[in-house]
């Protein structure tokens, strides 16, 4: 390790910019996986898969369809939202009903289920082998000494403004606030005339979008197979354990700073080593501060 | 015009009722209050009532509309509102966005919207000094003013108050029977379960005594004020 | 008449290969029987005590890459190995149920999952060693007491594994109805009300990670020098294999301890009848899970007053 590489700024801002680039094909992962846990109670292991499908909405689209890009992120979000509403409603509501206190751990182990049904029915359905597209928007963008490639400023910009979007809905909108609400006391929602089962319902469907539209966006980096989703939702999870489960803002932070540890890592150390670093990170987080690195006051351990 | 409970049966399981075939009356512009010893089912009877659970028999009847067994959305649209037991305001949000939420099944009526907060404003002056303030800040007492507001944004004609005054001070409870005084006033229907006997009796039109989940007596207010000893004593 | 059924569910496994001498059907049972005892273990942290070890692969891994290396750098010998695996495996989980254990439920899970994946990282990682993905060769069990442990006596591994899995599986059962069963089943009902009796969950939660990674690191280092071959891949030993072992631990019904043998068997035995149909296969596996946290939370105990 030679650190003194780091005095050189232009290896500094690409490691930076490589770090921002990767952070932010974490962070809207982490912001659906987040946002599903803070509202529903739900911690989806099948995030991943939703990303893998959303990969293969985006291949089928633009590769096999020909429409372009921006088609492909559409009916990536549309499917998922649609996907995520049905799941939430034919398992996770049943599922509501009957479990009691082991209801966190039920749901997680449902949706480990759902992992191997998903994974599983890709492969029979599809097949194996890599489907991606080989760049969206060629060329890429010099500035400062360092290059990046238009792919991963779209990327970058595209988690910026679902994000902030996001943000927004949840923050100004009265869905949003309903959803809110819901989160923090369903009952009481309920009183008011909310439909905490609908707020459930189209909670899980946006997550499920969110996780969608990053399986489309990074088809480039992560060509469409049975099982791409491990990898990212390991990395989403290692995210929200970061920012604090159920903590939109800390899930983005946290996308940023796992991305540019990430980064650093995989310069300073032989490639391989940042997932054993990513994972013992999330390990010491959970020891030290089970809530996360930036959990506000007043919000939920 | 009245809120009629019917032969109500309600239970969490199918099994073991914890309410069989309550009969009820309560009239518009006064306080029924329903007592009895713990256990007795008057919070299940509020729930029965507004949705929360299924009556498994029995109808409820509200302003000649038949309203058993609907969901809570359908029963603020019928003009029936509730304040759930405990604390209930959103606490990371803002007094402003909790009032808001209680016009939720009016949201689609702007004008409804911002006419029920200026009202609410006026009537609650507490509420708009503090309206950009977030609900978990407030002290418990202005906690509780603000989930009273919030559940008469819809302009309900019905009030279920579920223990308003559990978890305050002596000084708050006061002020919260205060409250209450004032929306009798104000002509809502109003049943009211509380653990504070002697002030649930003291704002009190009429008066149910339930126990194990069955009517016990009823009468006129007046006519509990000195008999309250000895019910209590039956109780124990 | 428990005991009868025991020694019915002994008597089934002692005698089930004697009518069998396929090598790939005999080395069906050896999984299904390894994935059982997994099972019964695994029952005993969460069926038990309310432990979730989402990361329960990658202890697996440490006993078997102990034994394995063990043997293969300093030359122990494999059947000590089974104690290296096991004392190994144990310090682990007693290391990590003490900075662990402080988190409940479901964070639990979620950090032996990233303890998990660290110790099978690390592994994949340190190539000079372990060689990583290329996979490590292990030699196997030497002969003891005249008995042949080359691999082609597979009889020979499947009696081994058996006298193993019983010792253990018999021990999890004196735990569970010992003082010391009665408190896991205390905290894992409540914790707090068993903490107001007086009782340390903290301990008592120790003591189960701590006994449970024991007997892991033991069954891991049999697989090791029974499999041959090594290499941390998640199917083997990332957290699909968690998944399966959990999912033998569900369907056998958690907290009934020798549930998941019969869903072992069950599992195993219907993944290999069902080659044909190839992926389908595994999403049953994956529906079938679905299904019992759906309609049947007990697992094979719900049927258990109908058939056993």
């Amino acid at each position: 390790m030679d650190f003194s590489l780091l005095l050189d700024p232009s290896i500094l801002l690409e490691l930076l910019a490589q770090g921002l680039v990767r952070g932010s094909m974490y962070a809207l992962m982490a912001v659906g996986l987040s946002l599903i846990f803070g509202i529903l109670n739900v911690v989806n292991f099948a995030h991943g898969e939703l990303f893998m499908i959303g990969a293969y909405v985006m291949y089928f689209v633009v590769a096999s369809l020909g429409f372009p890009i921006l088609a492909g992120i559409a009916a990536a979000a549309v499917v998922l939202f649609v996907v995520g509403m049905l799941i939430e409603r034919v398992l996770i509501d049943p599922l509501r009903r009957r479990s009691g206190r082991g209801w966190l751990l039920d749901a997680f182990v449902l949706t480990i289920g759902l992992t191997v049904v998903f994974q599983n029915l890709a492969t029979e359905l599809v097949g194996s082998r890599r489907q991606g597209l080989v760049e969206m928007i060629p060329g890429s963008l010099d500035i400062m000494g360092i290059s990046l490639s238009y792919d991963r400023l779209v990327i970058l910009a595209a988690t910026l403004v679902v994000g902030a979007g996001v943000w927004l809905f949840v923050r100004y909108t009265p869905l949003g606030k309903a959803i809110r609400a819901t989160g923090q006391d369903a009952e009481a929602a309920r009183a008011l005339g909310i439909s905490v089962r609908q707020i459930y319902m189209i909670t899980f469907g946006i997550g499920a979008s969110l996780a969608g539209i990053s399986g489309a966006l990074l088809i480039t980096i992560f060509p469409a197979y049975p099982t791409v989703g491990m990898l990212p939702a390991m990395k989403s999870f290692a995210v929200v354990v970061l920012g604090g489960l159920g903590n939109l803002p800390g899930a983005i932070v946290g996308g940023f700073l796992l991305g540019i540890i990430e980064a650093f890592a995989v310069f300073f150390l032989a490639a391989g080593w940042q997932h054993v670093l990513t994972a013992a990170l999330v390990v010491l987080v959970l020891v030290i501060r089970p809530q996360g690195l930036f959990a506000v006051q007043g919000a939920r351990p | 015009m009245s809120l009629t409970i019917s032969g109500l049966t309600a239970g969490y399981t199918r099994e073991v009722p914890i309410l069989s075939g309550v009969n009820l009356r309560a009239e518009e512009g006064m306080v029924t209050t329903i007592i009895g010893p713990n256990g007795a089912g008057k919070s299940t009877l509020l729930r029965a009532v507004f949705g929360y659970l299924k009556p498994a028999s029995g109808t409820v009847e509200h302003f000649g509309r038949t309203v058993t067994g609907l969901e809570p959305e359908q029963m603020l649209t019928e003009g029936v509102a509730y304040l759930i037991q405990g604390r209930s305001v959103f606490p990371s949000m803002t007094v402003a966005e909790n009032l808001e939420l209680g016009c939720w099944t009016i949201r689609r009526d702007r004008r409804r919207v911002l006419d029920a907060l200026a009202r609410a404003y006026e009537q609650y002056p507490r509420m708009a000094e503090k309206r950009n303030a977030r609900a978990g800040s407030l002290s418990g007492g202005e906690q509780r003013m603000l989930e009273i507001a919030r559940i008469t944004m819809t302009n309900p004609r019905t009030l279920l108050l579920d223990e308003p005054s559990v978890g305050l001070m002596p000084s708050l409870v006061e002020e919260v029977y205060q409250q209450i005084g004032a929306l009798k006033k104000a002509g809502y229907l109003i049943l009211l379960v509380d653990q504070n006997i002697r002030k649930a009796l003291q704002i009190a039109d009429y008066v149910y005594v339930l126990k194990m989940g069955a009517n016990s007596h009823h009468g006129p207010a007046a006519e509990f004020k000195h008999r309250l000893a000895d019910i209590i004593k039956e109780w124990i | 008449m428990r005991a009868a059924k025991l020694a019915v569910l002994l008597g089934a496994l002692v005698l089930a290969p004697l009518f069998v001498s396929d090598h790939f059907i005999l080395s069906i049972l050896i999984a299904a029987l390894m994935f059982g005892v997994f099972g019964a273990i695994y029952d005993l942290m969460v069926g038990y005590c309310g432990l979730t070890n989402f990361g329960y692969a990658g202890f697996i891994a440490a006993g078997s890459y102990a034994s394995a290396l063990g043997a293969s750098f300093m030359g122990v010998n494999p059947w000590v190995g089974l104690l290296v695996g096991g004392i190994l495996c144990m310090a682990l989980g007693f290391f990590t149920g003490l900075i662990a254990l402080r988190v409940k439920g479901l964070y639990l899970g979620l950090l032996t999952w990233f303890v998990g994946e660290t110790i099978r990282l690390t592994i994949a990682n340190s190539t000079e060693i372990t060689r990583g993905m290329l996979g490590l060769t292990v030699m196997p069990f030497p002969d003891l007491l005249g008995i042949d442990f080359s691999r082609a006596n597979l009889h020979a591994y499947y009696y081994a594994l058996l006298v193993i899995g019983t010792a253990i599986v018999l021990a999890c059962w004196w735990l569970v109805n010992s003082n010391a069963g009665r408190a896991f089943k205390a905290i894992r009902d409540d914790e707090l009300a068993a903490e107001s009796l007086g009782l340390s969950a903290t301990k008592y939660k120790l003591i189960n990670f701590s006994i449970a990674s024991f007997f892991t690191g033991i069954v891991g280092a049999f697989y090791a020098h029974y499999i041959g071959i090594l290499s941390p891949s998640p199917t083997e030993f990332g957290v699909s294999r968690t998944i399966e072992v959990l999912t033998v631990t569900y369907l056998g019904g958690r907290g009934t301890l020798f549930g998941p043998i019969f869903s072992g068997f069950l599992i195993v035995g219907f993944q290999e009848a069902l080659r044909g149909i190839g992926a389908w296969r595994l999403i049953l596996f994956g529906a079938l899970l679905i299904s019992v946290m759906l309609f049947f939370p007990r697992g094979l105990a719900t049927l258990k007053k109908w058939l056993w």
